[in-house]
């Protein structure tokens, strides 16, 4: 076989460069092959490619038996770290947390597996999201809070205070037209009021109760009633500390309001009465109710109640009554960082101012009304009765 | 093989000790080792945004290029057995996480584990790749081989049977026409797998 290369096939070869790898050739044998594959580059090629086959044949089977066995060791230490698990922890107390302390990643359900990749995968990401809407969040609310704080007006008494300042650009354009017109024609237009509120009657003979901050720093005053009569006014008296101001009516023309359908309440209510008031936060009457919530104001203040009656800029100085239709306050202002939260001057106060005014000896004389005459009629029959007391009160300064 | 046994016994092993016995062929020995570097890899691929098996497949991986270098003698090791399982297995998880990220992947070390360059673990890690790459083809040519040939040559190389087991198994009338049948099978497996391991660039 060894004589008569040229008459051999490839599988022939390999025949004999396996068993020249054995090491089963014989001495002249092997001798010769070792001659030819120095001689023979095609040759030596050609056993070149058998070993690096076999050689890569039988490591193949060698990565696939490792493989193998590293899998099995890996169960085994798994299956081991269990084992011991068990033997460490005393089986006799406590045999409902036993299983559960050493390695717990052994332990998880397949939706907490599941979810425990996802997080490990994306944690990144959702931690830039939770970043970025905390980030909005707060942007947002100190954005807000900022102009809010913009927009409110600071007050004497710490909370929203009601007067209704009427529009600034309607006025700033009549401005404008009005010079227009002075230039052409002269005529004298009378001045936009800046501020409103509500006022209502204290006595027929034309004394008014309001809020003191609707007609704080006022030049002149006008008082209009729901039929559209006007009457000039002046601030009789006033207590700042409790946001009241009694105002009288000073037209020659005015002839009283007549029997005032309503009684002043000296005494104090109880909470939870149901409670309600008429007032101009526009241009038309409107009416609110609610509740007596805490007979305390704001920050404590016990001249005032709280009521949860909706109230607008322009409510301030309107009556607030009792069911009966007895007045009981004045409306002073709202909180803003709470729902539905009002503040109203106790109707005590009221009557302590009168009693001041009457020791202060007024010029024209007044006489309180002492009986309601409301408290059986129905809540609308109240209201129509009640609104021909109930005004708007323009502040010019 | 005896050596190999008591150095297994013992409870840490020098690292000296645990390649001689692996090399011997000690199957406890590598057990040993695969269990005692298992929580750094585990802790180390969970760490950086993997799971259990994701860690499981990266250390068997890691622990495989080990082992193929430590046999075929070709391991230089200039650090400890378990720095230069952290370097292999950081660079294949590294490896993974690329892949699949379409951002930079920055990984999370732990100091103790380090210095993990200049390990060699690069070098080897290419020198496995290549070997995956001659693997793969070789698995390729033999599912193109066909029967008998493939279960042939897989039962006398991969499988380790004697060529007398096999000439019962698949019923050749004596040894001497089973093994020229396995040299023809050779022969064309030569041809498959050359043709496609030398096309591919390496």
């Amino acid at each position: 076989m060894a004589d008569n290369y040229e008459m051999m096939t490839e599988a022939d070869y390999y025949a004999l460069f396996e068993a020249y790898a054995n090491g089963e050739l014989a001495g002249p044998a092997r001798a010769n092959l070792e001659a030819r594959l120095a001689a023979d580059s095609a040759l030596a090629l050609r056993y070149t490619d058998f070993t690096e086959l076999t050689s890569t044949l039988r490591a193949y089977g060698e990565r696939q038996n490792v493989r193998q066995q590293l899998r099995s060791m890996h169960a085994a230490m798994l299956a081991a770290d269990t084992a011991q698990e068990y033997i460490a922890t005393p089986p006799t107390e406590k045999p409902a947390t036993l299983t559960y302390s050493v390695n717990p990643m052994l332990r998880l359900s397949r939706t907490e597996q599941k979810l425990r990749e996802f997080w490990n995968g994306h944690r990144a990401t959702v931690g830039v999201a939770a970043s970025v809407a905390i980030l909005a969040v707060f942007s947002t609310l100190l954005g807000l809070e900022w102009w809010r704080a913009a927009n409110t007006k600071p007050s004497l008494y710490g909370y929203t205070v009601l007067s209704r300042e009427v529009e600034r650009i309607k006025k700033n354009q009549k401005d404008l037209l009005n010079q227009v017109d002075k230039a052409g024609a002269g005529i004298v237009v009378p001045k936009e009021n800046k501020v409103s509120g509500t006022g209502f009657a204290l006595t027929s003979d034309g004394y008014l109760v309001t809020s003191y901050h609707v007609i704080q720093g006022a030049d002149s005053l006008l008082v209009e009633g729901r039929d559209r009569q006007r009457y000039h006014a002046e601030p009789v008296y006033s207590d700042v500390k409790h946001d009241l101001a009694i105002l009288r009516i000073t037209d020659k023309k005015f002839l009283g309001f007549g029997r005032l359908p309503y009684a002043i309440k000296a005494g104090e209510v109880d909470l939870g009465e149901r409670v309600f008031t008429l007032g101009y936060p526009r241009e038309d009457v409107v009416y609110g109710e609610g509740a007596l919530s805490a007979r305390s104001g704001f920050e404590g203040d016990t001249a005032f109640y709280q009521v949860s009656v909706p109230v607008n800029p322009g409510n301030s100085g309107g009556p607030l009554l009792d069911e009966r239709g007895n007045l009981i306050g004045v409306v002073s202002g709202r909180q803003n960082d709470a729902q539905n939260t009002a503040f109203a001057t106790k109707s005590s106060y009221l009557m302590r101012l009168v009693d001041s005014l009457a020791a202060a000896k007024p010029v024209a004389p007044y006489h309180l009304p002492r009986y309601g005459q409301l408290a059986y009629a129905p809540r609308p029959q109240q209201i129509k009765k009640l609104q021909e007391f109930v005004f708007i009160v323009k502040v010019f300064e | 093989m005896s050596r190999g046994n008591s150095i297994s016994s013992s409870s840490t092993p020098s690292d000296d000790a645990l390649i001689a016995a692996i090399r011997g062929g000690d199957e406890r020995a590598l057990a040993h080792l695969y269990r005692l570097h298992w929580p750094m890899v585990s802790h180390f691929v969970l760490q950086n945004s993997g799971s259990e098996d994701d860690a499981q497949d990266v250390y068997q991986e890691g622990v495989m290029v080990f082992y193929e270098k430590l046999r075929d003698g070709s391991l230089e090791l200039s650090c400890q057995i378990k720095t230069y399982l952290y370097a292999v297995c950081r660079r294949l998880w590294l490896k993974r996480l690329t892949s699949k990220s379409r951002f930079g992947v920055r990984l999370l070390d732990d100091e103790e584990h380090g210095p993990y360059l200049n390990t060699g673990a690069e070098e080897d890690l290419l020198a496995a790749e290549e070997q995956d790459r001659r693997f793969t083809t070789m698995s390729e040519a033999l599912n193109h081989l066909g029967e008998p040939c493939r279960s042939l040559l897989e039962g006398f190389y991969l499988l380790d049977k004697s060529m007398q087991d096999l000439t019962a198994e698949f019923g050749y009338t004596n040894p001497d026409n089973a093994k020229n049948q396995k040299y023809k099978c050779l022969v064309r497996l030569k041809k498959l797998f050359f043709a496609h391991y030398k096309e591919a660039p390496i």
